[in-house]
């Protein structure tokens, strides 16, 4: 459902991300809004923060004017921090998140997780 | 297997317990109560008292003020908690918090607050306020030592003069008839008056006597791989024995532990930066070092949210003869590494 574009799973501060999101099944007509979100959140002993970096939400009519089943592709530029941290009581993660509101008041969500700076690496 | 609906919400590590939903509803409904009530209670208050104020229960005056304000607080706290639970079930966690950062930056731009530095770090704004003698910014000191010696001061003071109000009190009531009840616990308002007044000494002498410390930085923000210089002064009357500088990350998590609320704090990271050895100090010739150093590249620059925080500090560690041995915490600002303050706006 989210692919980020050129699968890079590490980011400089202030780069680009670009990333493609889509429906993997013709559920257009149950969906009552669509929300994505690039944020990052803290794990780890405290309390979750969260920090919303970009957020769209689209509702009808714009919803249905899309072709969900085909990649949408997102780009914007990613903040100088926080960085990807993993820390000994205190974790940060970002993430591309997308969640889907359904007429019956269901919610359904996916994530992406990517790293953003240089001191958390994917081995 | 879920054998009752649970009517308000329990966070449960990193997923909220049971019935959520049904939790949330249960509270707003809750808090929607007490709004109402409020409103029902002020309503009938303030209409009574305007349209037939000579049968009113409630005449102006002291009842009258209390019985308006309990009301006022039950509207306020029921609306805004019934608020806040509806936002809860209608928004998701990113739109309400997309909301709320709008609306900081709104403030910030009405309050002419320039937010100007990166994402989740600290304003460098209250590290960079005062300038220093020898080299470019004073750092703040923390404020750790000075809270004990004013409470104190404070605490002893009161009980002091109280002790000294109620003997006075014993001593005139024998012109006429003796007060027995007080005199007879007179000796333990003495008793607790000496020790507070010797608790209040000992930590004077020691204020005064190792004096303060002040340490100078020539840049900041402090940023990954770059150089600095550092100017520490040592104030007071003692014979020191050792004097040491370290730079000090520490990650901090606040959370909560059934009703109470707890902090952790690690320390990550620690790099020696100088030390002194065995010295002298006076009044009027402080202690003077000057040191230098480089700042390691692979490291996480400060981070701030609401429950947890990555801290740098510069901490000073003396020993001393005859004195216990002290720590004094400077806390500076990392940015990330290579990071680049936006050109200011030329007009």
């Amino acid at each position: 459902m989210i692919r980020l574009a050129g699968l890079q799973p590490r980011y400089e501060p202030l780069d680009q991300i670009e990333f493609d999101v889509w429906l993997g099944r013709p559920v257009l007509s149950e969906l009552s809004a669509l929300e994505i979100s690039v944020v990052w959140y803290t794990e780890g002993k405290g309390g979750e923060d969260l920090g919303v970096h970009w957020f769209q939400r689209i509702t009808p009519p714009s919803l249905q004017q899309m072709d969900w089943r085909q990649p949408q592709r997102r780009a914007l530029q990613l903040p100088a921090s926080p960085w990807t941290y993993e820390g000994t009581i205190l974790k940060i993660r970002w993430c591309v998140r997308v969640r889907a509101f359904f007429t019956d008041g269901q919610q359904w969500a996916a994530q992406e997780p990517f790293y953003l700076g240089a001191l958390t690496r994917e081995e | 297997m879920k054998s009752w609906i649970r009517l308000w919400g329990k966070k449960q590590n990193q997923r909220m317990a049971g019935w959520w939903f049904v939790g949330t509803v249960g509270e707003a409904a809750f808090y929607g109560l007490v709004c109402l009530v409020g409103t029902l209670i002020l309503g009938v208050v303030v209409a009574w008292q305007l349209f037939s104020p000579e049968t009113s229960a409630f005449r102006v005056g002291f009842g009258f003020w209390v019985m308006v304000l309990a009301s006022l607080s039950m509207v306020i706290i029921g609306g805004t908690g019934f608020l806040y639970r509806v936002l809860k079930v209608a928004m998701s966690v990113e739109h309400r918090e997309t909301l709320t950062h709008r609306a900081k930056k709104l403030g910030d731009r009405w309050n002419g607050r320039p937010a100007e530095h990166p994402p989740g770090i600290p304003a460098l704004q209250p590290y960079t306020d005062s300038p220093g003698v020898r080299l470019k910014y004073r750092l703040p000191g923390n404020p750790g030592e000075l809270g004990p010696l004013l409470l104190s001061s404070l605490f002893s003071l009161s009980w002091n003069l109280l002790t000294a109000v109620l003997t006075a009190v014993a001593l005139s009531s024998f012109r006429s008839k003796p007060e027995w009840g007080l005199v007879a616990v007179l000796p333990l308002f003495l008793v607790v008056a000496f020790f507070t007044s010797r608790w209040f000494f000992r930590l004077f002498r020691r204020a005064s006597g190792i004096g303060r410390t002040t340490l100078e930085i020539d840049q900041l923000p402090l940023i990954p791989g770059h150089r600095y210089r550092l100017a520490v002064a040592q104030f007071g009357r003692l014979a020191l024995r050792k004097l040491e500088i370290a730079l000090v990350c520490e990650e901090e998590a606040t959370y909560h532990q059934g009703t109470d609320v707890r902090l952790e704090r690690q320390v990550i990271f620690q790099m020696p930066i100088g030390e002194h050895g065995r010295c002298r100090i006076d009044y009027g010739s402080p202690l003077e070092l000057d040191f230098q150093f480089q700042m390691p590249t692979d490291v996480m620059h400060s981070f701030q949210s609401e429950h947890n925080a990555v801290r740098w500090s510069l901490v000073v560690q003396g020993e001393a003869n005859r004195w216990p041995s002290f720590c004094r915490k400077f806390p500076v600002v990392v940015f990330p590494a290579g990071y680049r303050p936006p050109a200011p706006a030329t007009s």
